[in-house]
């Protein structure tokens, strides 16, 4: 589901639509929101929210990734979830929280939309529309942040790193991603050596090539028999949970 | 009159709680059920009061790990509240006691009816996720033996009792790790004398030597919760004369 080259086939600037969860909306809804929606460039390592900050704005990725990071009292960091074009970032704000309990990180360069908190929880309230679609997208979430969990506990470097970088692809476009050894192992909440090891055991079996922080995955068919089935458990619920592109798609043209 | 509720019901406004009340029926959770499992359709939601449900995520076929742990802070069965039927892990009762039982169809009802119901769940997601996320990060990070304190410490808190059953087994889920380890950390702190264990029951000794031996994520998780307000309102009768019967 979460191949972009299927869903946006355009190299056009990001539209609010290449968002899933906006693109699904009805007309009526996303003509409500689309003047309070502002375009924003998401570059990489660019903070979203500090944990136990508050938050301004919701934030929809077009085609960057944000990395949900929690952060420990002892300052140590894990990633517990990754949120791409399929959803949004900054669910705290309609849940009710006051603050947020993870940091959200660019990891992946590109755009976003977002949405004041005020209009944000407004429109929550008040449109049931779009209030079941972003609960749905928060259960979603919550299945890959458990699935994370269960893995990090469970599973090899190795496997761990093929699940993120799975993850990762279904929300870019192409096979190329940009990344630092050291961003990932703050991601895997490993140490850089230990991401070193296991990716170059991928490299030396030509399922990717990495240099200079630029990773080129070139057999993906085989990275997909390497990694864990925790890929495999987001991936179908995401499917079951969330529209389908191609309601996206209807929707972006339509 | 004690003040034994879920705190969650308890944080409704009166009416809408008196209005739940009708549709919600007392039970008493057996430890070791299983209320769900990963697929399950989703056909009571329960709210403990005196009992503790673990959420758990199998993997790999023969292992699993506790995401979260749910007592009278909250329900079990929050998918329903957003809007899917269907639950995503294994609902295992950890600690015996009463707790609240309602119909997947009422629950659907109820939420459209008392819109203050969909906000409290909804806050009380948040911190369940929270909850999730932190014990995720523990469980990469801190020692084995930290976290079996930790984890005493919050089933203490929501069966409101120092002596629990426990096996090594469920242990060993609940912390991700093998049964060897489970039984290194528990060796450690009953020889600090903070907890005796044998036969498959545990009892707290010292508490506050267990939480000087917890990583800060016991003190985290709890402060999460308690920002939840824990209101006064009166259990209702059926469910104080089955308390009262069963201590």
């Amino acid at each position: 589901m979460f191949d972009m080259r299927n869903v946006f086939p355009t190299t056009a600037p990001p539209s609010p639509k290449q968002n899933l969860l906006l693109a699904t909306l009805s007309d009526e809804t996303y003509r409500r929101l689309l003047p309070s929606l502002e375009g924003v460039p998401l570059p990489l390592g660019m903070v979203l929210y500090e944990s136990g900050g508050t938050q301004g704005h919701v934030y929809f990725p077009t085609d960057s990734i944000v990395s949900l990071l929690y952060v420990l009292a002892d300052g140590a960091s894990a990633e517990i979830a990754v949120t791409g074009f399929e959803g949004l970032v900054g669910i705290a704000l309609f849940m009710g929280g006051e603050t947020t309990p993870s940091r959200a990180v660019v990891q992946s360069a590109g755009h976003g939309y977002r949405l004041r908190a005020s209009v944000c929880r407004a429109q929550f309230d008040a449109n049931p529309e779009l209030q079941h679609l972003l609960l749905r997208f928060t259960q979603a979430l919550i299945t890959q942040m458990t699935q994370t969990a269960v893995c990090n506990r469970h599973h090899s470097i190795d496997q761990q790193l093929c699940r993120w970088l799975l993850l990762s692809l279904d929300r870019l476009k192409g096979d190329h991603l940009t990344m630092t050894q050291e961003l990932i192992a703050n991601m895997l909440g490993v140490r850089r050596e230990g991401v070193t090891e296991a990716a170059s055991r991928l490299q030396a079996d030509g399922l990717i090539d990495y240099r200079r922080g630029h990773i080129h995955v070139t057999d993906r068919n085989r990275l997909e028999a390497r990694v864990c089935e925790c890929y495999g458990v987001v991936k179908r619920e995401y499917d079951r949970l969330l529209p389908s592109p191609r309601t996206a798609q209807t929707a972006a043209i339509g | 009159m004690a003040a034994i509720l879920n705190s969650l019901l308890a944080a409704l406004p009166h009416k809408s709680y008196q209005r739940m009340l009708s549709g919600l029926a007392p039970v008493t959770l057996t430890f070791g059920d299983i209320l769900y499992h990963p697929g399950d359709t989703i056909r009571d939601v329960f709210f403990p009061i005196e009992s503790l449900v673990s959420l758990l995520t199998p993997v790999d076929g023969h292992l699993a790990l506790e995401v979260g742990m749910v007592g009278r802070e909250g329900m079990v069965g929050v998918p329903l509240a957003l809007g899917i039927g269907v639950s995503s892990v294994r609902a295992l009762v950890q600690g015996a006691g009463p707790a609240l039982k309602m119909s997947a169809d009422r629950f659907r009802t109820e939420l459209h009816a008392i819109p203050a119901l969909q906000t409290e769940v909804n806050l009380y997601v948040h911190t369940l996720m929270a909850q999730i996320s932190q014990t995720a990060a523990c469980n990469r990070f801190h020692v084995v033996e930290a976290r079996l304190a930790r984890w005493l410490l919050m089933t203490r808190d929501r069966v409101r009792s120092g002596t629990f059953r426990m096996t090594h087994e469920f242990l060993s889920h609940m912390l991700g790790v093998r049964r060897v380890g489970v039984t290194e950390a528990a060796t450690a702190l009953q020889r600090r004398r903070l907890i005796e264990y044998s036969r498959g029951s545990i009892k707290i000794l010292d508490h506050a030597g267990l939480e000087a031996a917890c990583c800060d994520c016991y003190t985290v998780v709890r402060d999460m919760h308690d920002g939840v307000v824990y209101s006064k309102i009166p259990a209702p009768s059926f469910v104080e004369a089955r308390l009262s019967s069963a201590a």
